[in-house]
């Protein structure tokens, strides 16, 4: 399943925006959420009401102002940023920024850029072996949802804290790509987690 | 895939559909129907009654495909055309798409495991009742709130901001529905169940878009009225 990124882009130019839209659409394996950003005036806006993932920005546009100061000013100290080259830049100007992309670049270079980036992040939460399926732990509680448990009553039965089972349901939202219980009871069922008896309720 | 442009009310609605087949949804909620001729958008417009600004402020909203607010000062739209635009929008929603897409599910499903189809049915059941209320909500108190603000009665106890706030997402649930039939349906698929993913996508897009036009066209409207 692929990974939804929030990207603000900060360029004047509505024809390199344009371009960098079509080709982050060619990237595989990501799905972006665009937000264009033509004057700088309204970045701090934009930044504040889309806390974005990736600010993919023209240095141009921070022109004096610290990158740090900026993210923190807009509540995205989270955001990664990268400059958009299309000029050479002065390299005290570029240590700001996560990493560069320049305009040069195909869909395969700016995926391996946003990969080293973005995924490390995503690859330390997760457990190390396939983060897609779901582990033991993990399909007990999706069963337990599905009976219609509540985090307490889960976290008695299986011996756990409900803390514990919270962090595990979060991790199962995020790995199956659901979030609605009704979604689930769907999902166990069809992969036969549950037998449909189990989840009507009696009588 | 589509043409990009801004168009004007010179250009020629049938150029308007075959350049965006998706437009026939928008044409058809504002009460125009087919058989445009030779008309440009405007004299089609005028033929049906229809608010021509109106018109192609969503149809350029669409077509631009960015979630920025419209200000409603520069683009003289009529609220009560844009009130009909969503009340259409959700009469074909409730009592066309989703019962439509429900039968053709009913049908493609048939072969697979009764207990899978049986979940898989009152998952949809649950679904379209919530899109159901969803929808009321907006026909039983929103625009009734308008129409009275339109008159200019004040309404001490309600605001926009209440709607802005708790208006969410309907078509999260179906993109989940949809996931779980593309990874794990257990069945045979054939030709028919092809056919309904092809609806639901086709569906969860006009879904997200038509909460745009109420997000970003009909709220902020409503926000400037308020302060008037």
């Amino acid at each position: 399943m692929s990974t939804t990124l929030k990207i603000v882009i900060a360029e004047s130019s509505v024809i390199i925006r344009a371009g960098l839209e079509v080709t982050l659409k060619k990237i595989s394996g990501f799905k972006f959420h665009l937000v264009e950003v033509g004057y700088p005036d309204s970045l701090g806006e934009a930044l504040r009401m889309h806390r974005p993932d990736i600010l993919l920005i023209n240095p141009l546009f921070v022109n004096g102002t610290l990158l740090t100061q900026l993210k923190e000013e807009n509540g995205c100290t989270d955001t990664k940023c990268f400059a958009l080259l299309y000029t050479a830049v002065e390299t005290s100007i570029l240590r700001m920024f996560d990493d560069q992309v320049s305009i040069f670049d195909g869909p395969d270079e700016i995926k391996k850029k946003i990969e080293q980036v973005i995924l490390k992040e995503i690859a330390e939460e997760t457990d190390p072996e396939d983060s897609q399926s779901l582990s033991v732990r993990e399909k007990e509680i999706v069963v337990c949802v599905v009976k219609g448990m509540t985090n307490r009553e889960i976290a008695d039965t299986l011996y756990l804290s409900t803390h514990t089972v919270i962090t595990h349901r979060r991790n199962i939202a995020r790995k199956l790509q659901i979030h609605s219980a009704s979604s689930l009871t769907v999902y166990a069922i069809v992969n036969k987690l549950v037998e449909l008896e189990d989840i009507q309720p009696k009588g | 895939m589509y043409k990009k442009a801004k168009y004007t009310e010179h250009d020629k609605m049938s150029d308007l559909i075959c350049d965006n087949y998706p437009m026939v949804l928008v044409t058809s909620r504002f009460g125009i129907s087919l058989g445009f001729g030779e008309k440009n958008i405007g004299e089609a417009c005028r033929h049906n009654n229809v608010d021509v600004n109106t018109f192609l402020t969503v149809v350029n909203f669409l077509l631009e495909n960015k979630a920025e607010p419209i200000d409603p000062e520069k683009n003289k739209f009529s609220l009560h055309s844009i009130i009909t635009y969503l009340r259409n929008a959700h009469d074909y929603f409730l009592n066309f798409r989703l019962p439509h897409i429900r039968r053709k599910l009913n049908e493609a499903i048939k072969t697979c495991p009764q207990d899978v189809a049986f979940v898989i049915q009152k998952f949809f059941d649950e679904y379209a009742e919530e899109v159901n209320k969803h929808m009321m909500y907006e026909e039983k108190v929103v625009f009734p709130y308008v129409k009275s603000l339109l008159k200019g009665e004040r309404d001490q106890k309600y605001n926009i901001t209440i709607f802005r706030k708790r208006h969410d997402q309907i078509e999260m649930k179906i993109i989940e529905l949809k996931n779980i039939l593309i990874k794990y349906y257990p069945g045979e698929s054939d030709h028919m169940l092809n056919s309904v993913l092809f609806d639901i996508f086709a569906t969860e897009n006009d879904l997200a878009t038509h909460s745009l036009v109420e997000d970003f066209i009909f709220v902020p409207a409503i926000l400037e009225l308020e302060k008037q």
